[in-house]
């Protein structure tokens, strides 16, 4: 198996090569990953960003080892994920990752740190997850936040080259979020190569130079974060209206619309030219537009893929 | 890398929950006063020695059954509970859990059986020397099928209940074992086809060489092979359960 070439002497922290992964559903086969070649430098901070069932976690895994691919190759660090992983050059925090409810805090980073070959100061780890504190809590009576900074403890115990976080702010209010990632900036200031998965546009924005979208088990849109975010912007355009059908079919631009009495409300990927075309074509007033969530940016983007899926 | 860091630190995770530890050592213990101790019958002699220990290594037997069916039942639901893939992250070689577990649930096993002998050496149990050793490596030993047990348990309801009720279930199955009182008759013709029957027998059979008194007073004898049989036949039974529901589990991911 060939590794994908590129400029610097060293290899590509993470390779994935033409990768499907599917799973038997209720409806058939799934498809969770789709023909997805992806490759992180080391150093690069990553963002996968998509809805809950683009595949992110599915991805991961196999980066993980923890599950392969049907079909295409993963090298990380240049060696099976397999191995990276058991030679402690992989931390992860896992989405699915499960904690013994009876084992207190320091136990559990202790009982982990026995099964590294090398690892961190369990100390060390403790004090840069921000768990000194409740140390001797038990992992059950811990909030879902606190678990959550007691698996990034577990993650960084490897001293790992490579961290790979799968929604790692999930059951996090918005000021443990923000520890949080202040945290994980400290470690990516070190030098560590940081691929995580997550549903929040603000934490690709705040925390990764480079995003890559993901629906559908495909990736959509790669680069650097403020470009992916361009493409993924989307807003809602709604004026006071009476459209006859040509009219409203007429629009330019638009994604989807609806009448709502004398309201049209319309989804566009480009506000500008739908507003000017509206107010000098139309007898339209009234117009406001406001920038479309994430989700919403998603359904743009992915429902034209699901669409050309069914067209194939 | 420390496996034996890991397991003593689960090992005492699994002692200290009163639970189990209560189950395992201490209710076969008084279990053991009350019935091997404290009766008229204690000192009659049986064997290469007395009813008293005749009893007691049939607790040992139940106590270390529990510990078996207890820890490896949880450590099936632990695993796909998500602690598995936590573990799948570290440099643990596949199958060494299956390994450090199997220790974990012996050593576990072990210390009920050493509970039971030394309470048993200072009451009223007596054996030779070199029966009293045997029985308790035996005892030990019959305990492993149930690990199988308490895997089925774990891996077919992925819970801490279903294997709770797998642990309360051994209760019955002890009783056919002839573990807690002596059976007669048609039930006793049964019970030679149950689990425990076979991992009780052999345990004692350094004492009696297979030989047993009904309640009603009657003699029997077991033969070593047909011991041998109920312990392989049982081991079998739930190691090929163990397989298929393993595939299963794989199957749904």
């Amino acid at each position: 198996m060939d590794i994908t070439p590129h400029t610097s002497d060293r290899p590509p922290m993470v390779a994935v090569d033409s990768v499907t992964r599917s799973f038997h559903g209720a409806g058939g086969r799934i498809v969770a990953v789709d023909d997805v070649s992806l490759t992180v430098e080391p150093g690069e901070v990553v963002a996968v960003l998509g809805p809950n069932g683009a595949g992110k976690t599915t991805l991961l895994d196999m980066v993980l080892g923890l599950n392969t691919p049907e079909r295409g190759s993963i090298r990380v660090d240049g060696i099976t994920p397999k191995r990276a992983v058991q030679g402690s050059r992989v931390g992860a925090l896992l989405q699915t990752g499960g904690l013994l409810p009876d084992l207190t805090v320091a136990e559990t980073v202790r009982m982990i740190a026995a099964l590294h070959r090398h690892h961190t100061p369990v100390e060390q780890v403790m004090d840069t997850a921000g768990l000194t504190g409740i140390a001797g809590r038990r992992v059950g009576k811990c909030s879902g936040g606190e678990q959550q900074r007691v698996k990034f403890a577990l993650a960084l115990l490897p001293d790992p080259a490579l961290l790979i976080l799968d929604e790692p702010t999930a059951g996090m209010d918005v000021s443990a979020r923000h520890e949080f990632w202040q945290r994980m900036h400290a470690q990516a200031d070190a030098g560590t190569t940081v691929l995580f998965a997550t549903h929040y546009l603000e934490e690709a924005e705040q925390f990764a130079r480079r995003t890559v979208l993901m629906g559908a088990g495909r990736i959509i849109a790669d680069g650097p974060t403020d470009e992916v975010r361009a493409q993924a912007a989307s807003a809602h355009v709604t004026v006071t209206w009476s459209p006859t059908a040509e009219q409203l079919d007429g629009l330019p631009a638009v994604a989807s619309s609806e009448v709502i009495g004398t309201q049209v409300r319309m989804r566009t990927d480009d506000a500008d030219t739908l507003a000017r075309h509206l107010l000098t074509r139309t007898d339209a007033y009234g117009i406001t537009v406001t920038q479309a969530s994430l989700e919403e940016a998603f359904m743009t983007l992915t429902g034209a893929e699901t669409t050309k899926e069914t067209q194939r | 890398m420390s496996l034996i860091t890991f397991m003593a630190m689960d090992f005492w995770r699994n002692l200290r929950n009163v639970g189990n530890s209560f189950f395992v050592i201490m209710l076969p213990t008084a279990l053991y006063i009350f019935f091997g101790v404290n009766t008229g019958w204690a000192d009659e002699s049986i064997g290469d020695g007395n009813v008293s220990a005749w009893t007691m290594i049939a607790m040992a037997s139940y106590g270390a059954a529990m510990a078996t069916t207890s820890l490896a039942g949880a450590a099936a639901v632990e695993l796909q509970q998500g602690w598995g893939r936590q573990l799948a992250m570290t440099s643990l070689p596949h199958g060494m859990y299956v390994v450090s577990k199997t220790v974990t649930a012996l050593i576990m096993a072990a210390c009920a059986v050493l509970v039971l002998n030394v309470v048993g050496l200072f009451t009223t149990a007596e054996m030779s020397a070199a029966v009293w050793w045997q029985t308790a490596a035996l005892t030990v030993v019959g305990s492993l099928p149930f690990a199988l047990y308490g895997l089925v348990a774990g891996l077919a309801f992925r819970s801490d209940a279903a294997v709770g009720a797998a642990s309360g279930f051994l209760v019955i199955l002890g009783f056919l074992g002839n573990a807690f009182a002596p059976l007669d008759g048609a039930l006793l013709d049964f019970a030679r086809f149950t689990p425990m029957y076979g991992t009780v027998a052999l345990a004692r059979y350094p004492l009696t060489d297979g030989d047993g008194v009904t309640m009603a007073g009657a003699q029997y004898t077991d033969p070593l092979w047909g011991i041998l049989l109920n312990v392989a036949a049982w081991a079998l039974v739930f190691g090929v359960l163990c397989l298929l529901l393993g595939r299963r589990a794989t199957m749904r991911r």
